[in-house]
């Protein structure tokens, strides 16, 4: 066997990989912070998460310049190429799902201290954003470990969490009469809406497992082809 | 429209995606691998079955078969002592200068078998030019280095127009036209390397053989050279051997990838393909793991 050489490169790529995987970490805590707060109406937490985006914000910048330096120092081939262009898709896809647990979190105080909830709509809610975070741990493992599989299989997560927004919308249509129950409906199909893109998210996350491993690029789910993808 | 469809379809636009359009590629787009030869022609230049050279007892490659396509370029690579230069010298029958070297397999040049009976090895190296490692021009001046083949095969025109055309071609009129009795000597290393693919064109060649062209150029120089391979392309055919990986990247169509093989005890070692494909995919996605170690330098 030859000897193996770029020793520190090699360090260097499992180090920038590490680091924007942990990036879906954030997120999860995140999104954790961001449900209790929907859950308890607790506005106190909901601004706490939007300060706190800054740090899945910076996790961007600190994987987009370590990759720029990469590709300008080592000039990555092959794998590590692919890893790279997939590790910027990936990096992208977290800071969005950052964005999207703020723009939840800017809803709470609009939803009102003591709304006429409908408890059903906000079970939904609640079982989606769980659904979500098992497809972001999902979509982490799948990618550390290059499992296209476990990459495919986050399609059939994200249509549990598609069927729940689409519930979410008929509870909206019926949820009565009074300009609260509207207001108040509005806002969590808008939550609703935020969590069904973080699953989105997931699958790509899921799609560039298998660019990496596979050096093709697929979408798993096409809403512009909706038949039934063959596998 | 039923009231429950419409309602069915406003839920599938509500979990649709928004703007940013991520949603819209087709599926399975591949992104590798076209198909060969994409920038030339699919016209073959050379095919190689089977070829083997040996020198002596000793095999120096062996079972090579592969086919350089017309206008591209196409990088021979892979570690010290793989036979890429012996690969390479095969091509225009420089090997034919070394006693003990035997060359098995067949070889077609347009067709028509290299090392026939019939075949002028002369006319061969003016049809199949070489550059070498380190640039070898006469003891001359700049006119006469590139005049000097043309003179000797006799060619017709008017020599000054030859040798303009071929300095021009050579992207290195602009720097010489003032000088061309100056010795060739006085040029700097890249000048000097330009001056021999000058030379090399002057006598109106279709395949351009490089045997690491760069290599003793600074990165300048090397710049020149490759800006030169990929315009030289258009007319002519070139195969490259280069240690210069990003070298192949930047200017090759098609990239082989040789490899040192050894006997049990070690006591002979020759090369052999592992890979030959398009150089997208070779420095993209390769399919053989040994290609994929060594162009990442991941092995010494």
């Amino acid at each position: 066997m030859a000897e193996r050489t770029r020793i520190h490169y090699q360090a260097e790529l499992v180090e920038l990989e590490a680091h924007a995987l942990g990036g879906i970490d954030l997120v999860v805590e995140t999104l954790g912070r961001t449900l209790e707060a929907v859950q308890h109406r607790d506005v106190e937490l909901a601004e706490m998460v939007i300060a706190d985006d800054d740090r899945i914000d910076g996790r961007y910048l600190e994987v987009h310049q370590a990759i720029l330096t990469l590709l300008a120092r080592q000039a990555p081939v092959a794998t590590d190429l692919r890893l790279i262009a997939a590790l910027l898709h990936l990096i992208k896809s977290i800071e969005r799902m950052g964005d999207q647990c703020v723009n939840i979190a800017k809803l709470i105080p609009l939803a009102g201290h003591e709304p006429p909830l409908d408890e059903a709509m906000l079970r939904d809610i609640v079982t989606m954003a769980k659904q979500v975070k098992g497809l972001l741990s999902q979509a982490k493992q799948a990618f550390a470990t290059r499992d296209v599989e476990l990459a495919r299989d986050l399609v059939r997560g994200d249509d549990v969490v598609d069927n729940l927004n689409r519930e979410c919308f008929r509870r909206a249509i019926e949820i009565g009469d009074t300009q609260d129950q509207r207001e108040w409906a509005m806002t969590m199909l808008l939550v609703a809406r935020a969590l069904e893109r973080m699953g989105d998210n997931a699958v790509d996350i899921g799609e560039q497992t298998a660019f990496v491993v596979t050096g093709l690029f697929e979408e798993f789910e096409d809403a512009s082809h909706p038949q039934p993808a063959a596998r | 429209m039923t009231e429950e469809r419409r309602e069915a379809e406003r839920g599938q636009a509500a979990q649709e995606p928004d703007g940013d359009g991520r949603r819209g590629l087709r599926r399975g787009i591949e992104v590798q691998h076209r198909d060969k030869a994409p920038q030339g022609s699919r016209e073959k230049v050379f095919e190689l079955k089977e070829l083997s050279v040996h020198y002596g007892d000793n095999p120096a490659v062996r079972g090579i078969s592969m086919e350089v396509f017309k206008h591209n370029v196409t990088a021979l690579i892979g570690p010290s002592g793989c036979g890429k230069s012996t690969l390479i010298r095969c091509l225009n029958r420089m090997n034919d200068l070394v006693p003990s070297a035997r060359v098995e397999g067949e070889l077609l040049y347009h067709g028509e078998d290299l090392y026939g009976s019939k075949v002028d090895p002369v006319q061969v190296r003016k049809m199949i030019g070489m550059v070498f490692q380190k640039p070898n021009p006469f003891p001359k001046s700049i006119y006469d280095n590139i005049a000097f083949g043309p003179r000797i095969l006799n060619m017709q025109g008017d020599m000054d127009e030859i040798v303009e055309k071929a300095l021009r071609r050579g992207a290195l009129w602009e720097e010489v036209k003032d000088r061309l009795d100056a010795n060739a000597y006085g040029l700097s290393g890249g000048q000097q390397q330009r001056l021999c693919i000058a030379r090399c064109i002057a006598v109106e060649p279709d395949t351009i053989l490089m045997d690491e062209p760069c290599s003793a150029l600074d990165p300048i120089s090397t710049g020149k050279i490759e800006d030169l391979i990929t315009e030289l392309k258009q007319d002519y055919s070139i195969v490259i051997v280069t240690h210069n990986m990003q070298q192949a990247a930047r200017v090759s169509d098609m990239t082989a990838f040789l490899i040192v093989e050894l006997t049990a005890d070690e006591k002979n070692r020759w090369g052999e393909i592992v890979e030959y494909d398009e150089t997208e995919k070779i420095f993209t996605n390769p399919s053989d793991r040994r290609t994929e170690d060594y162009v990442s330098g991941k092995v010494g």
